[in-house]
């Protein structure tokens, strides 16, 4: 009480203009980020914790809410090899399409950073795959990947080989979503990192280049290390995707929920099985809860990985200038 | 064309909205004949249904109808849980299909009583069976009946002629064995053209073992639609062995069960099941007005008549205008509009009379086949199956993905088929 009226003694002095600029000085920035955290609040935070009451409730979903179980949904879906099959499906998917997609996107993105002709036409190129609606991808990778009739059918009868079961195998058919993503994904983020690329000082480069690094020397020892944040970013985004991976796998055969024998049923799919044609919502909580439990998870040691790029890579650079380049790039 | 009808579509619903506004509140339940009204309709596949809209909206010009058609029956009981689900969003008339009709039931709030506007009094136009198929357990009547699914047989004449088999469509039929058709003739018949062919006979064992089971007194479950009928069935047990092995003899294509479009065209099989419903899709594998296929149609169906699927009608209780929505419903689903369905797309009708219209109707693409002779009369002595809840999580995730294994050459004896489809079931369902 005394400390506040000491505090604020002129606060009768100040003009109604005075005050409101004093409130806009302490309250406006709040106003202006509200919208987002309104917007957060509502389809954010707000489904995530609902999901969570419904995970702990018997749920039909036409039937709406039952008794109270506890973990028995998670109990139930940890149980269930169907669950492990679609976590095994989202894992392969995931790693065949993140880990050629990072890899060919740096190696995109390190060729545009090269002085070349027709930047912006090579530029908005890569980005193109990105723009088309991954339905309209589906449908057409659907076509290349007829086991019968595609156009890879067509190249391996050349040659007389066997056609590849793409619908039916297991593995062919991950494969086949796989570069689904990442035709799409791929040039996305070759622009990401080639931004964050041409953000590093040409004199880092040139100091290198005197010091006597060659040109690979110089994309290992100071591209790479001074784009780790966005390498990072990259990642994760990368990760959450990938194994939420949904609209690929469901349209690869729409009549099922990832394959008639679920060679392709990924976590959401299963999720989706669970919650709309099996309408056990309560257990369609529970999987998505582990999900984002494993989403979580799987980004903290994506996250690991790409520190140890700095631990593995700067510490020989050293003596060039690449600390200096690091710094700033986590600044 | 199109953009200006839908501008006028869109300035139509746009004035429909206002006047909502307007009249509001005030006009309580049925408005006046001039109000303006949009009303949503959810249907799928390849229903017909869509060639009555134009006719209704042009006999009643306060209503403008808004359709939505989903790719499949899967699609729209996805789409029709989640809304219901929801608690929203439900359009005001939705087609609801056979094989989840049982699971509505369960919820029946969500859909009106049809009996309150007027259904009852047209009932004897429905054939009994499928009146009673909309009808609840608590007497609610919440779907009229659309279509209904006899089913003959549509081959490839073209094919058949090539393997030395007869092509003409009533020396097909008797081939197959005429009325008293069996599977093992079937069977039988269908080695001889791979034998003479050196080509697949069907795309996938999946159409032909639903034709069976729903041959059945009781398919996957016993009549009081709880108790599962699976696992000590021998009659199923024997059939699937039959199946199996006449696909590991080199029936099928090892094809999935749909979209096979490229692989008919090629003729990369010779047969497919065809209940009623299923005309409008072989037809949608071509280009539209393609008269030179080679498919034909036979009235003949292995193990006897039998219904497989068909849809209903319901109207949704969070409907704004339940009125005007159950008698587009109840419109949709009179005779006259079940032929005019069954003369675009190929659905059945479920009423007498509308059977009655579509008697001499001929189907171009099947080799101008009588079609509407042979469903009346692959109709005769059908009675729709008691359907469980689990009835097409059963066919589509327990029999389904067996089958794919033994087109796949996963699976190479008839036991171990069984015995795997029962420990899919018993994850899936016991």
């Amino acid at each position: 009480m005394t400390s506040s009226t000491l505090g604020r003694p002129a606060r009768s002095d100040l003009t109604f203009r005075q005050k409101v600029s004093r409130f806009d000085y302490a309250f406006s920035p709040f106003l202006y980020v509200a919208p987002f955290f309104i917007l957060f609040a509502a389809i954010g935070v707000f489904p995530i914790v609902y999901t969570m009451n419904v995970s702990l409730y018997d749920w039909h979903l036409l039937k709406g809410q039952g008794d109270f179980v506890g973990l028995e949904n998670y109990v139930s879906v940890l149980s269930d090899p169907f669950f492990w099959n679609a976590f095994g499906n989202t894992v392969s998917i995931f790693l065949l399409s993140a880990i050629p997609q990072l890899v060919i996107a740096t190696g995109i993105a390190a060729l545009l950073d090269q002085a070349i002709r027709g930047k912006t036409f090579w530029r908005m190129s890569i980005l193109l795959p990105y723009i088309v609606a991954p339905v309209a991808v589906t449908v057409i990778f659907l076509q290349i990947f007829n086991q019968y009739r595609g156009p890879i059918a067509g190249l391996l009868e050349l040659f007389g080989l066997d056609p590849i079961r793409w619908a039916f195998d297991v593995l062919p058919s991950h494969i086949a979503i796989a570069s689904m993503v990442n035709w799409r994904w791929t040039g996305y983020n070759a622009l990401l990192l080639l931004a964050a690329m041409q953000a590093v000082p040409r004199d880092v480069y040139e100091s290198a280049a005197i010091d006597g690094a060659n040109k690979l020397r110089r994309f290992w020892s100071i591209t790479i290390p001074m784009i780790r944040p966005t390498l990072i970013f990259v990642v994760i985004t990368a990760t959450i995707g990938g194994l939420q991976i949904f609209t690929e796998p469901k349209l690869f055969d729409s009549r099922t929920n990832g394959g008639g024998d679920r060679q392709f049923q990924t976590i959401v799919l299963y999720l989706y099985e669970l919650a709309f044609p099996r309408r056990d919502f309560g257990q369609a909580s529970a999987t998505a809860w582990i999900l984002f439990l494993i989403i979580v998870l799987v980004g903290l040691i994506s996250f690991a990985i790409t520190r140890a790029i700095r631990t593995a890579d700067v510490k020989p650079a050293r003596s060039s200038a690449a600390p200096v380049g690091a710094q700033q790039g986590e600044s | 064309m199109i953009s200006s009808r839908n501008r006028i579509a869109a300035s139509i619903a746009g004035v429909a909205t206002l006047a909502l506004i307007t009249t509001g509140c005030s006009s309580g339940g049925s408005g006046g004949d001039d109000e303006k009204i949009t009303l949503s309709i959810t249907t799928f596949g390849t229903m017909g249904v869509d060639a009555n809209y134009e006719k209704y909206m042009e006999e009643n010009p306060n209503i403008t109808i808004e359709a939505t058609n989903l790719e499949g029956g899967g699609a729209a009981r996805d789409d029709a849980y989640a809304k219901i689900a929801a608690g929203t969003g439900l359009s005001d008339v939705v087609a609801i299909e056979e094989g989840w009709l049982g699971t509505i039931f369960e919820v029946s709030d969500s859909f009106v009583d049809l009996r309150d506007y007027g259904i009852e009094d047209v009932k004897d136009t429905w054939l009994e069976w499928k009146y009673d198929q909309g009808t609840g357990p608590d007497g609610k009547v919440i779907g009229a009946g659309l279509d209904i699914g006899p089913q003959g047989l549509c081959y490839r004449g073209d094919l058949f002629e090539a393997a030395g088999l007869p092509s003409e469509r009533s020396e097909v039929a008797a081939y197959f064995g005429g009325e008293d058709a069996t599977w093992d003739r079937f069977f039988e018949v269908g080695k001889e053209y791979v034998d003479a062919s050196g080509k697949a006979f069907w795309h996938s064992p999946r159409f032909f073992w639903n034709s069976f089971v729903n041959q059945q007194e009781e398919g996957y479950y016993k009549k009081d639609g709880e108790t599962l009928n699976i696992e000590d069935n021998a009659a199923l047990k024997a059939h699937h062995a039959k199946i199996v092995e006449a696909e590991l003899a080199g029936l099928g294509a090892g094809l999935p069960g749909w979209e096979v479009g490229p692989e008919a065209k090629a003729g990369d099989f010779a047969v497919y099941m065809c209940p009623s419903w299923m005309l409008g899709i072989v037809q949608g594998y071509y280009d539209e007005g393609t008269t030179d296929s080679g498919w034909d149609f036979a009235d003949v169906l292995p193990g006897g008549a039998a219904n497989w699927g068909g849809a209903f009608l319901g109207v949704s209780e969070s409907s704004e205008h339940k009125e005007e929505a159950a008698k587009l419903a109840l419109w949709l689903a009179a005779p006259e509009q079940q032929a005019a369905a069954f003369e675009v797309a190929g659905p059945f009708p479920s009423t007498l009379e509308g059977q009655e219209l579509v008697a001499d109707s001929t189907n171009a693409f099947f080799n101008d086949a009588p079609v509407g002779e042979i469903f009346a009369a692959r109709a005769e002595g059908v009675i729709a199956q008691v359907k469980g809840p689990e009835d097409s999580n059963i066919q589509d995730n327990v029999f389904g993905p067996i089958f794919d294994r033994v087109s796949q050459g996963e699976i190479t004896d008839a036991d171990t088929a069984w015995e795997e489809a029962m420990t899919l079931l018993d994850q899936l369902v016991g």
